[in-house]
């Protein structure tokens, strides 16, 4: 008896099997009842077994069982073109600012990639939302996704076409209400030649919530990009970067934070491959973890043999706040080409007793001073988000955070 | 008679299961200045760090009373602020840290616990301003993360900007003279002795009689093997510079 014919579909799986179903994808529906979703025994959901984590799948999003519902929006950026992207439903907007195209598309903007939640998405996914941006666009462009009213299984999709020598700033914000909302969500990026991008991607939904994000960068020639991922909010979360350096003379700064409390498991999977010469790459990524939770970071650099010149470094940095806190991280490379520059360093602590002691000797208190510490740790990520507005907007996640656990 | 500013009785203190401080008695009245001196390894910061309260240093014995309260209940930065003030032998680098951050933070900290409103900015500003001039600090260190990158000088500098502005009444000084070249040294007694007053005292911790030329001490005690061997005038500093601290190795054991 083979293992496939064995499986017995979880509850989640099962829901999932009769939503594909319904929406008419019956090879993925049939595939996934024979695998059931990946379990540690796959490598990329080695930490984040989603068989054993997502124990149920509300139904799924319709139009009918919509009531008007306020969508959640904490972010309020001044002057951003804000682009409404609620329960997945795409409402095309008016006077966007120059250099903005909104438009929709056909099916999900993911590519044809491998993965569960990438074919999850693909499968639910009936329209994209496109947006092009072109030139220096000096607003904000704000893509709020929420999911409202009773719990629902929500996917949606975002293409970002960011054309060549193109300026801009994008952030998006992931929210919802208080319901245990399953949102499966994509975002793709082509970056033309040269252009300037910088990307801030806000998860910060409420507890209840699931939360998984597919991100696939394309990125051209001589492109700078710098990216931040904050996950936060939901009680699973998986966010996934994939990046393909396409074109010489690009540099990518790519970072992530978890920010991550008791009861939440939250991962930040990266996964670059650089396949043109001379691509620079540091990454940065933070987890800090206080009570019983869990934070995962996977990074993986792949060099392909042209991939001559490559400069890359991974960081991976921890602080556990707590006895039940856990911090996991893969960094890997897969290096074809000879003469490259690649690295990556992990480090995983907890406080530093001596500034503790150093800075509580002056009279601060113990908490505050912790908050400080902690603060300093994640401000390294902030630093460089030059917008004021969002960087402020980042600013407050953190001091919420640090408030959220001062009263716990 | 009045209460002393620092009274330390038979002190006993363990780090690691090792007894470090073998009962320390010490008076420092208000507005003296005593001075600690004593080879290296002999227990004074550690003796230092057991006043300031650092976790893993266990007190098996003895109390230690700031102004006529017992402080071994207290957490550290409760005795901070109570009055007590450790400039540190290696100051820590704290990264991310801005140092104004930092000491708005302490000054408000401080005042908040003795029930007294934050400071407003500009007089923060003024504050710390009028300060790091006295101690030729330069603004462009003040713009630093605390500490990082500071000359073995400029952290002892910021030390005394720090205790400058927290006002304490209770001062220890662990090797503030270690690290600094004789122009800072200068700078640095002279902060120190501005501070001096009739409601504050301090604890200059030493092994070179050096510092004890800019700071003048109304006593000097020796320190040798986790408790005080000798005390006297501060013709001691000089007795013991001449002649070392080889005298005392035996009498650590009598006492
Ligand atoms: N954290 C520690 N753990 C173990 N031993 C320590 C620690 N700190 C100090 N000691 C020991 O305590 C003794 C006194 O050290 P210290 O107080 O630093 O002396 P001093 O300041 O007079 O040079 C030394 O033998 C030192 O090795
Ligand atoms: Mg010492």
């Amino acid at each position: 008896m083979s293992e496939q014919n064995a499986l017995i579909l979880t509850e989640a799986e099962q829901a999932l099997v009769a939503q594909l179903n319904e929406s008419g994808a019956k090879q993925m529906a049939s595939d996934l009842s024979e695998t059931g979703l990946p379990t540690r025994r796959v490598e990329a959901y080695h930490y984040t077994d989603l068989r054993m984590l997502l124990r149920e799948v509300p139904q799924s999003f319709s139009q009918e069982n919509l009531e008007t519902q306020t969508a959640h929006c904490s972010f309020k950026i001044a002057d951003a073109f804000e682009i409404d992207f609620d329960n997945g439903q795409i409402s095309l907007v008016e006077n966007a600012p120059f250099g903005v195209f909104v438009a929709d598309q056909d099916g999900s903007s993911l590519s044809e990639r491998k993965d569960i939640l990438c074919d999850l998405n693909r499968a639910f996914t009936k329209k994209s939302l496109l947006v092009r941006l072109e030139g220096k666009v000096a607003n904000i462009v704000h893509i709020k996704r929420s999911i409202s009213g009773d719990a629902r299984h929500v996917n949606s999709a975002l293409m970002l076409d960011i054309a060549a020598g193109a300026e801009m700033v994008v952030l998006e914000t992931f929210e919802g209400n208080e319901a245990a909302h399953l949102g499966n969500h994509a975002t793709r990026v082509n970056l033309g030649a040269g252009a300037k991008f910088t990307h801030i991607v806000i998860e910060a939904n409420s507890k209840r919530a699931r939360h998984f994000h597919t991100m696939e960068y394309a990125i051209g020639e001589n492109v700078t990009l710098r990216n931040l991922v904050v996950n936060s909010g939901a009680e699973l979360s998986r966010v996934q970067m994939f990046g393909r350096f396409e074109g010489e003379g690009t540099h990518a700064d790519l970072s992530g934070l978890n920010l991550v409390d008791d009861g939440q498991h939250c991962d930040i999977t990266m996964d670059m491959t650089h396949a043109a010469e001379n691509t620079t790459a540091e990454e940065m990524f933070k987890s800090v973890v206080r009570n019983r939770a869990k934070a995962i970071f996977q990074g993986r650099i792949v060099v392909d043999a042209v991939a001559q010149k490559t400069d890359a470094k991974m960081m991976a940095q921890g602080l556990m706040l707590s006895e039940g806190a856990q911090i996991l991280a893969k960094p890997e490379l897969e290096i074809f080409a000879d003469d490259v520059q690649c690295g990556h360093g992990c480090t995983c602590g907890e406080l530093d007793e001596d500034a503790l002691f150093y800075l509580m000797s002056r009279g601060i208190g113990r908490q505050e001073a912790g908050a400080l510490l902690i603060r300093a740790f994640i401000q390294e990520l902030l630093d460089p988000i030059e917008n004021e507005d969002v960087n402020l907007a980042l600013s407050k996640i953190v001091s919420d955070w640090l408030e959220e656990g001062s009263t716990s | 008679m009045s209460t002393p500013m620092l009274e330390i009785v038979n002190l006993h203190v363990r780090v690691e299961d090792k007894e470090i401080l073998k009962g320390v008695n010490l008076s420092v009245p208000a507005g003296e200045v005593h001075a600690i001196m004593g080879r290296n390894g002999s227990g004074k910061s550690t003796l230092s760090y057991a006043i300031a309260g650092r976790d893993g240093y266990e007190i098996t014995g003895g109390d230690i009373r700031l102004d006529g309260k017992s402080i071994l209940d207290m957490e550290v930065d409760k005795r901070a602020a109570e009055g007590l003030f450790l400039a540190f032998q290696y100051p820590i680098e704290i990264p991310g840290v801005a140092t104004m951050t930092f000491l708005k933070a302490a000054m408000n900290a401080q005042r908040k616990a003795r029930g007294e409103d934050e400071m407003t900015i500009p007089e923060f500003m003024k504050a710390v301003q009028e300060a790091a001039k006295n101690l030729s600090i330069d603004k462009d260190m003040l713009k630093r993360a605390l500490n990082v990158g500071f000359s073995g000088g400029e952290k002892k500098r910021a030390e005394m900007l720090q205790m400058t502005l927290l006002e304490p009444k209770m001062c220890i000084l662990d090797e503030t003279d270690s690290g600094l070249d004789i122009d800072a040294l200068q700078v640095v007694s002279e902060g120190v002795n501005q501070l001096r007053a009739p409601n504050r005292s301090m604890l200059v911790i030493t092994h070179y009689q050096r510092l004890l030329n800019h700071i003048v001490p109304d006593r000097v005690h020796v320190f040798s093997d986790g408790r005080i061997v000798e005390s006297g005038g501060k013709e001691l500093a000089l007795e013991l510079e001449a002649k070392g601290y080889a005298n005392y190795e035996g009498a650590a054991g009598a006492v």
